[in-house]
């Protein structure tokens, strides 16, 4: 599947939920198909994508928290998988855009590429609602159970690397305030 | 009430409900007594950058965390302290317990030890070190402040003189 196409499809789904996107395409792509006041974009920090969501998931209960991860990310911090498992957050769906490659750094292959498999690693985790997609139509399918089933769920979505379309202003600061208000406004 | 409840009832009193951590002897002195309040959440962690990541999660949703570990884990903290906290502006209070100072039995605690405090120096952070039990509730309350007032991570480093050393 197409990360921007599922990433339109997603937004357009949304209404009161946090996303935090991982710094790279996940956070150029979503800025493209729809900025919001409820998108944290992450532009560093490799690793730790999963574990700032968690964080947001922890603190804001009462509503699904999206995190939009990479292959990249996810494997250089795997232990958040484990911790994600252990605080069970039911509210957590974390979504893996799986490239098998470090896109931003100019495409060079992963683990993802050959052995790795996330899905399986969650599952191995405790992520008990772990589960790999590779067309729009699963992943459609796989986020609106997750969006209405008690989570934490980890959506792995094969995609083909297209580049990603854009980028948000590179203003860390402003986007921490105004997501920060609206989470506590709404 | 001892250097160890002055601590904890600072972190209340400054609604820091979430904890992350990544255990050592001398902060589980101080994370053992949190976990039989229920006004804390605390959070096992894998590794003290994702601690700190967590942490920020929780302010960036509009709470408060604290992240706890060893000095030789602030080591695998510098990245996600530059890229994350001191970017975005996000106020993360860190207790550090040192290791490689007064009484180290263990060669391999020592350097990382003597770089905590250039590391956060080199950030741009402030740190204060607790090494007397009268000075704790002091040092934590303003620390707290200037944490949130500043909003960057501020450190309070925790010495052996307070936690006694590790004796192999």
């Amino acid at each position: 599947m197409d990360r921007f196409e599922a990433t339109q499809w997603l937004v357009a789904h949304l209404t009161d939920q946090p996303v935090i996107s991982n710094l790279g395409p996940a956070t150029g792509d979503l800025f493209v198909a729809g900025d919001r006041p409820l998108n944290f974009y992450m532009w560093g920090a490799l690793g730790v994508t999963s574990a700032v969501g968690l964080g947001v998931a922890l603190a804001t209960p009462d509503r699904k928290v999206l995190i939009l991860d990479g292959d990249g990310s996810l494997l250089m911090g795997l232990g958040t998988l484990a911790t994600i498992a252990d605080q069970a957050p039911k509210n957590l769906v974390h979504i893996v855009w799986d490239n098998s490659q470090w896109a931003e750094t100019g495409g060079q292959p992963t683990h993802t590429a050959t052995v790795a498999d996330l899905a399986a690693i969650a599952r191995g985790a405790g992520v008990g609602k772990a589960l790999r997609v590779e067309r729009l139509e699963e992943f459609q399918e796989a986020v609106r159970r997750a969006l209405q089933e008690d989570g934490p769920w980890c959506i792995v979505a094969r995609i083909q690397e297209r580049g990603r379309k854009g980028f948000p202003p590179n203003e860390p600061e402003a986007n921490l305030l105004t997501f920060r208000r609206a989470l506590k406004s709404s | 009430m001892d250097w160890k409840a002055t601590l904890v009832a600072c972190l209340k009193e400054k609604g820091v409900p979430f904890v992350a951590y990544v255990p050592d002897g001398a902060t589980w002195q101080i994370l053992s007594l949190m976990q039989k309040d229920p006004f804390f959440h605390l959070i096992r962690c894998t590794r003290e950058d994702e601690a700190i990541g967590i942490a920020s999660g929780t302010y960036a949703a509009g709470s408060r965390g604290v992240a706890f570990m060893q000095s030789s884990g602030l080591g695998n903290c510098v990245n996600v302290l530059g890229s994350l906290n001191v970017t975005y502006r996000i106020p993360v209070p860190l207790v550090v317990a040192l290791r490689g100072e007064l009484g180290e039995f263990n060669i391999a605690q020592v350097p990382v030890g003597r770089a905590v405090r250039p590391i956060l120096e080199s950030l741009g952070l402030h740190h204060f070190t607790l090494d007397r039990p009268e000075g704790v509730e002091a040092l934590s309350r303003g620390a707290l402040d200037l944490c949130y007032s500043g909003r960057l991570p501020v450190a309070l480093l925790v010495s052996t003189l307070l936690t006694g050393a590790k004796r192999g």
